[in-house]
């Protein structure tokens, strides 16, 4: 640990204050006092985003595309063909639910490069941390996520049909099928959490390692690549565990 | 051996599950590129099930570090 370095923390001192998810503020509201943490408030910051880029990008819609409408087309575009592709001709309904989770976790993911720099004896003016690496907000997802799958199953093949399924290879895989409801979330909204904090603590160390010229080269694998593979990934699973929910029995 | 030394250790054995996601992250990447090689034109559909493949390949050594940082930091 050099000596120059401003805060006489230790490695595992800063990993653990990493860690923590502080309360910035306690919201009175009816009697009830709610704890708003850092993570809350870059959700907010995160849907902030989110809206007034929509607000903007479909305000003037024209027939012919300029400026911002052809990135917006072509994303629609792009998450219309692939829900197609990957979930049959029903999975157009799913986009706008994916396409959300897409969007917000790009952003979540994004949002944390916009720190300014720090160092060098002054501190950043303010600082984001990645809001993924709250394991409350990774599995808020997860668990969306496997509503809708539960939800679109029992819409899609009938309650009947969807208790059925559960026997489906061979009877004796209930208990088997059943666990996958339980072990699908569990892992969507850990492979997010770990992937994310995993990366924002490498980051850290070598920060504290190396401050000088290795950063930035790093950050982007750690915070821009992986972010947008893990946001990639976690819409990618949820598409599949869609499409396994609604594939609907061939009647021939 | 005090709880604290015994705390260490074993985050230091669970990490050793970043063996197997190592290994079949690059096996998937081997094959994969081996598939692209064979049938250029058929690249979008091989990287979209090679990105399921490792995502949940990797997530066995995900859950070797959330063992990890709950044994070091609890």
């Amino acid at each position: 640990m050099s000596a120059s370095h401003s805060g006489a923390m230790s490695i595992g001192e800063r990993v653990s204050e990493a860690l923590s998810i502080k309360t910035v503020f306690t919201m009175h509201v009816f009697g009830l006092s709610i704890p708003i943490s850092e993570t809350v408030i870059a959700t907010w910051i995160v849907m902030a985003i989110l809206f007034v880029f929509s607000i903007f990008a479909t305000r003037k819609l024209k027939r012919v595309p300029t400026g911002l409408q052809i990135f917006v087309e072509f994303f629609m575009d792009f998450a219309d063909k692939f829900a197609r592709d990957n979930m049959g001709h029903n999975g157009r309904k799913f986009v706008p639910f994916l396409g959300s989770i897409f969007l917000f976790l790009c952003t979540a993911n994004l949002l944390p490069m916009i720190t300014p720099m720090g160092g060098f004896g002054f501190e950043p003016l303010f600082v984001i941390k990645p809001l993924t690496r709250d394991i409350n907000i990774t599995a808020a997802f997860a668990i969306m996520t496997m509503i809708v799958v539960l939800f679109s199953a029992i819409k899609y093949k009938g309650p009947g049909g969807f208790i059925k399924s559960f026997a489906k290879p061979q009877p004796f895989m209930v208990p088997f099928n059943a666990l996958e409801y339980v072990i699908k979330p569990l892992s969507l909204a850990l492979r997010l959490f770990g992937n994310i904090l995993g990366a924002y603590i490498i980051m850290l160390i070598i920060e504290i390692v190396m401050p000088v010229g290795l950063p930035p080269i790093l950050s982007l694998y750690f915070d821009l690549f992986d972010g947008l593979i893990q946001a990639v990934v976690f819409t990618f699973l949820s598409t599949v565990y869609i499409a396994e929910a609604i594939e609907q029995e061939e009647h021939s | 051996m005090n709880p604290q030394a015994a705390a260490f250790i074993g985050a230091g054995i669970a990490v050793f599950t970043g063996i197997g996601a190592g290994v079949g992250i690059g096996l998937a990447t081997g094959k994969t590129s081996e598939a692209i090689a064979r049938q250029p034109e058929a690249s979008g559909k091989i990287t979209g099930s090679f990105l399921l493949g490792i995502a949940l390949a990797e997530a066995t050594a995900i859950y070797g570090l959330v063992v990890a940082l709950m044994l070091l930091f609890k």
